[in-house]
């Protein structure tokens, strides 16, 4: 038999000539792929008609987008998208690229039914039949958010890491210098702070540090010595540091590591810090006379 | 003898150390602080060091003994002025000076003599 | 212009390892490491002069500018002829000494360096190489 020519994305005709004799299961295959897509889990497979209308959904479908199939089927798949997008047309434009070019492919946030977002990969396909007339869309929907969740992490990490190179160091008041920690503090970056810090408490002839670790997300021992080294470094320059900003977590994952910092003057807050602070300068202030 | 100055600023015992001394000069340090302490009595010795660009091992360990001596003898030592290159370099090698107090510059450190209280900066 | 890019120091002397710091000072300024690496690599050779001229009585400073993957650096290197160090590992522990130290020397300067490393052996003296690369 000869195959007529038909649009590059098209679904293929199925390969096996019908006049081929027959195995039992062979003659099932037909009714065995709805049963596959219908099963699947990890991918939302629907067909949708010309204009967008759901015509087909399978259990992955329902488990990523939250409608089931007797609520969905024959909605338009514009209520898959955020507010946003459809005001700008984009399910239309989808459809229209898929038919013009054969296959859209998109990554971009979907809506659920409960509304809340899930990040999509999403691939449209166009359905043509033999003689290249559009019958309808595949579409292919893969949930990535966590994917994307871990991405995220990562970025947002390497940003504080920049951010610590790039940490102020703040005057506070006249004998006072404040430095406000973000993000994890690893060797490079710790060296780097306590050398620039040092320079700073010696410039300004500042008594007193103020290390404020609110921003510093957990401590763990490695960041812990990083954080008695500085305090130790300052003190050899005739400085004291406060270290302030620690959160009641941090006070128990301290204790629990079994990190000694009863020879460091802490506060919970830089409020209580800059007190401490004050009072420790005022003292001096008044004794001198 | 050595490139180290020591005077006396009213009740005190004023150390002046070189940028680079040599282990003799160091252990001469010893030597003269505490025959000063002995003739003079001061109340404490303050020691500059903020000329100082090296603190190995061998003049940091001089330094915390000199001042456990100093303590034996009933006065107080106070380091002034140490170089953050210097108290990088320290802290990383793992020195400590002891109990020894610490002073941003000499004048801080006569203040804290003269007020007679622990340094802001404290080792107390 | 025509920057020196190696030297060497005897070391026989107590004052020689005076020498040894003010040698490398010059090397590790010439070779533009900020002040505070500057005041790492000097202490950490003060620590190696110091341990040649105590155990070994007398030895070489060898000091040599060096390049890798276009970093520059500054390597030191101890040479003597002295007893050797029997047991390297437990020679680098904190706080093992067989003089009257603190044991703080030879693990302190592998801390401040980027790189150390020690060959020696009993009766054939020690030889101490550290490096130490700019950074960027
Ligand atoms: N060049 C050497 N030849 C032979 N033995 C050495 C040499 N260098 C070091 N050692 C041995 O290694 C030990 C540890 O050296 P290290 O410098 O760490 O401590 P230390 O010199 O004893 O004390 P510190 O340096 O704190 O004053 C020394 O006590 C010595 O036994
Ligand atoms: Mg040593």
């Amino acid at each position: 038999m000869k195959k007529k020519s038909r649009p590059a994305n098209s679904v293929p005709p199925d390969s096996t000539p019908p006049s081929s004799p027959a195995q039992p299961l062979q003659a099932r295959r037909a009714e065995m792929v709805p049963l596959l897509v219908k099963s699947i889990k990890d991918y939302a497979i629907l067909l949708l008609d010309k204009e967008g209308k759901v015509l087909t959904w399978n259990a992955g479908a329902e488990r990523i987008k939250g409608w089931k199939a007797n609520e969905i089927i024959g909605q338009h798949f514009s209520r898959f998208y955020p507010p946003e997008d459809i005001a700008r047309g984009k399910a239309e434009e989808e459809l229209r690229t898929a038919r013009d070019e054969g296959r859209f492919e998109d990554e971009g946030w979907r809506v659920r039914k409960d509304g809340s977002r899930f990040w999509a990969n999403v691939i449209v396909t166009a359905l043509r039949d033999e003689n290249g007339q559009l019958l309808g869309y595949g579409k292919i929907t893969r949930d990535l958010t966590e994917r994307r969740e871990a991405e995220e992490k990562i970025r947002k990490q390497s940003q504080e890491i920049l951010e610590m190179a790039t940490v102020p160091i703040v005057q506070a008041w006249e004998g006072i210098v404040l430095v406000p920690l973000v993000g994890m503090l690893d060797s490079q970056r710790t060296q780097q702070l306590m050398e620039r810090l040092l320079h700073r408490v010696t410039e300004t002839n500042s008594p007193i540090a103020l290390l404020d670790i609110t921003g510093v997300p957990t401590v763990d021992t490695q960041t812990a010595q990083h954080l008695i080294e500085t305090i130790s470094a300052v003190r050899l320059l005739g400085a004291e540091v406060i270290l302030t900003g620690v959160r009641p977590v941090i006070a128990q994952t301290l204790v629990h590591l079994g990190i000694d910092l009863s020879n460091v003057l802490t506060r919970s807050s830089l409020a209580a810090g800059l007190r401490t602070a004050l009072e420790t300068l005022n003292l001096q202030v008044a004794a001198k006379q | 003898m050595s490139d180290i100055s020591v005077i006396r600023v009213r009740d005190l015992l004023m150390v002046t150390l070189p940028s680079d001394p040599d282990d003799a000069t160091v252990s001469a340090l010893q030597h003269q602080v505490l025959e000063a302490m002995q003739k003079r009595e001061p109340k404490g010795v303050v020691l500059d060091i903020s000329a100082v660009e090296t603190l190995d091992s061998f003049f940091a360990r001089t330094v915390a003994e000199t001042a456990q001596m100093v303590r034996l003898m009933g006065g107080r030592t106070i380091i002034a002025g140490m170089r953050p290159a210097v108290a990088i370099t320290a802290t990383q090698i793992g020195l400590t000076l002891g109990k020894i107090e610490t002073a941003l510059d000499v004048d801080r450190a006569l203040e804290m003599v003269a007020r007679g209280d622990g340094n802001i900066g404290g080792q107390k | 212009m025509t920057a020196v890019s190696q030297g060497e120091i005897q070391i026989a002397t107590e004052s020689d390892i005076l020498l040894a710091r003010r040698a490398v000072r010059e090397a590790a300024t010439q070779v533009g490491f900020g002040a505070t690496d500057v005041t790492r690599i000097v202490t950490a050779a003060s620590e190696l002069a110091r341990n040649t001229f105590l155990y070994a009585g007398r030895g070489t400073m060898h000091w040599t500018r060096c390049e890798l993957h276009g970093r520059e650096g500054l390597e030191l290197k101890f040479v003597d002829k002295g007893p050797g160090i029997p047991d390297i590992s437990l020679a680098l522990q904190e706080g093992y000494s067989t003089g009257k130290g603190l044991g703080m020397g030879l693990p302190g300067a592998k801390r401040l360096m980027d790189d150390m490393d020690i060959q020696s052996a009993p009766g054939h003296g020690t030889t101490i190489t550290v490096k130490k690369w700019r950074k960027t």
